[in-house]
């Protein structure tokens, strides 16, 4: 009977559950997608740029990395807000996410890159490449390579990460599922469904993440 | 309920308090910028039924919901003027001071601290705390859980004075403190905790919506009012609101805030008499 209750609240959720994972998914596509370029210039600039550049972005990076997500999350809502940008929370949600993603990657790059031997660099300005072809043909993909399973890693936790947009009011699949909840009160069994979901599309993007890395492998 | 706001939305907050209070200091009122805009924004939750909860068709509903619709039909003369911004409890004080909301009414308890924060309206309801128990349960009433002492556990949400509130009741008893209302209602049903102390709004909706499940301990105390939140510092505004809420509970709305309070609590409210005003007897 307790099943039965759940199967006909689930069908009568359905809508809402089915928005909320929409909202997470965009979430974290969005803050993958636009943390992860965003990543790959800090990490270049970590690696390449100019002293005093460096300095300004590894402390951009150490303070982000330092900061638990959901204190980006509330920083970007209110105190945002407060210097006359008012961002709607689903924004201030993408943003935060996006910028702790982009340390995030940004780390990685920098990792991957200087793990590449100095001699590659070397022997490609032999041959006379340029500075911008050794970085395109020699050192980033061998670069993207090396971060993609920690990337993927790091896309896994952007997406459990987006769950905490449900405290600035972004109904995400966590806060549709917890409306729903507060009107049957079916607090197990929905929670688990949602941890399904979750688990589905970490699973997913793992999955993801190993056919890429085979795809990619060259030996 | 009332929840405990983590330092941290406080921290937050007072940073934004202390730069937009020097920034923006009020000219016109917020009716003014309210009756220009057309509508009205209000912040509440999407969590707690009766009081604000996604129904079955999915639209947002309860007891602060139709409070919010009276305002709005007082600014416009119709209640659906009005867009709701979902927020948490901790979000209820933040989203007033940095301009998200023009008015909060998301079951908040008045008390002295908040009221430094923020303004608040009029009272709309007294809230009071009973405790609920499994039909099938140890316990059958108040007395047969004082009688157990300390061997009670009681589930209750987490507060800043959940725990002082429950030892009113129940001097001994174990107090378990959960994140959200479901989850107090999942210890009570999964035998972690004997007794849910919750609000008797709640409860009586509770008990309504799962018949023949749950007991009342048949004990109630704690009394708590409920008010509408308002950011600090515009007299016109808070006037404003109050004339409309006092109205629904006394004059020309009445009627529609007493077919509201018979849903969500399943009590009858009397009329206001007719004559010398209410409020002077």
């Amino acid at each position: 009977m307790e099943f039965t209750q759940f199967l006909n609240e689930l069908w009568i959720a359905r809508g809402a559950l089915w928005q909320g994972l929409q909202l997470t998914i965009a979430v974290s596509v969005l803050a993958i997608v636009l943390g992860t370029v965003l990543g790959l210039f800090v990490g270049m600039v970590l690696v390449y740029a100019w002293r005093p550049f460096k300095l300004l972005v590894r402390l951009y990076v150490d303070f982000i990395r330092g900061t638990p997500v959901f204190v980006l999350v509330l920083a970007s809502f209110y105190i945002l807000s407060v210097i006359g940008i008012q961002l709607t929370a689903f924004q201030a949600g993408v943003l935060a996410i996006t910028v702790f993603c982009s340390s995030h990657v940004g780390e990685m790059v920098r990792g991957a890159l200087q793990a590449i031997h100095r001699g590659q660099t070397e022997a490609a300005m032999a041959i006379g490449l340029t500075f911008r072809q050794t970085f395109q043909y020699v050192l980033m993909p061998q670069a993207l390579r090396q971060i993609l399973p920690t990337w993927v890693n790091a896309a896994t936790e952007m997406v459990k990460a987006s769950t905490l947009l449900s405290v600035i009011g972004v109904a995400e699949l966590l806060l549709s599922t917890q409306q729903v909840i507060s009107r049957n009160f079916l607090s197990l069994e929905f929670y688990f469904f949602a941890g399904l979901i979750y688990f589905v599309l970490n699973f997913s993007i793992e999955r993801f993440g190993r056919h890429l890395e085979r795809r990619l492998a060259v030996y | 309920m009332m929840r405990g706001i983590p330092k941290l939305v406080g921290l937050l907050s007072a940073v934004a308090v202390l730069t937009t209070g020097v920034a923006n200091a009020q000219t016109k009122s917020k009716l003014d910028e309210v009756l220009a805009r057309g509508k009205l924004i209000v912040g509440t939750g999407s969590t707690n039924a009766p009081w604000h909860f996604i129904d079955q068709g999915g639209k947002l509903s309860g007891f602060d919901v139709d409070v919010a619709k009276i305002v709005a039909k007082a600014l416009f003369d119709d209640p659906e003027k009005i867009e709701f911004v979902n927020q948490s409890s901790d979000s209820r004080i933040p989203n007033l001071t940095t301009n998200k909301v023009d008015m909060t009414c998301q079951f908040m308890t008045v008390t002295g601290g908040r009221a430094q924060q923020v303004e608040f309206t009029i009272p709309y309801y007294r809230e009071g705390v009973g405790l609920l128990l499994l039909a099938n349960g140890k316990y059958k009433s108040y007395q047969d859980l004082k009688a157990a002492g300390s061997k009670v556990v009681v589930s209750v949400l987490q507060n800043v004075y959940a725990e002082e509130m429950v030892r009113q009741a129940l001097p001994e008893a174990k107090v378990d403190q959960y994140d959200s209302v479901d989850l107090i209602y999942q210890a009570l049903n999964s035998n972690r905790a004997d007794a849910t102390a919750t609000d008797q709004s709640a409860l009586r909706w509770f008990m309504s919506q799962n018949p023949n499940r749950y007991l009342d301990a048949g004990y109630g105390w704690n009394p708590q009012t409920y008010a509408c939140a308002l950011k600090r510092g515009d007299q016109t505004w808070l006037n404003f609101v109050n004339t409309a809420l006092h109205e629904a509970m006394t004059g020309v709305e009445f009627a529609a805030y007493a077919a509201s309070f018979k849903k969500w609590f399943g009590v009858e409210l009397p009329p206001p008499a007719i004559g010398f005003p209410v409020e002077f007897k």
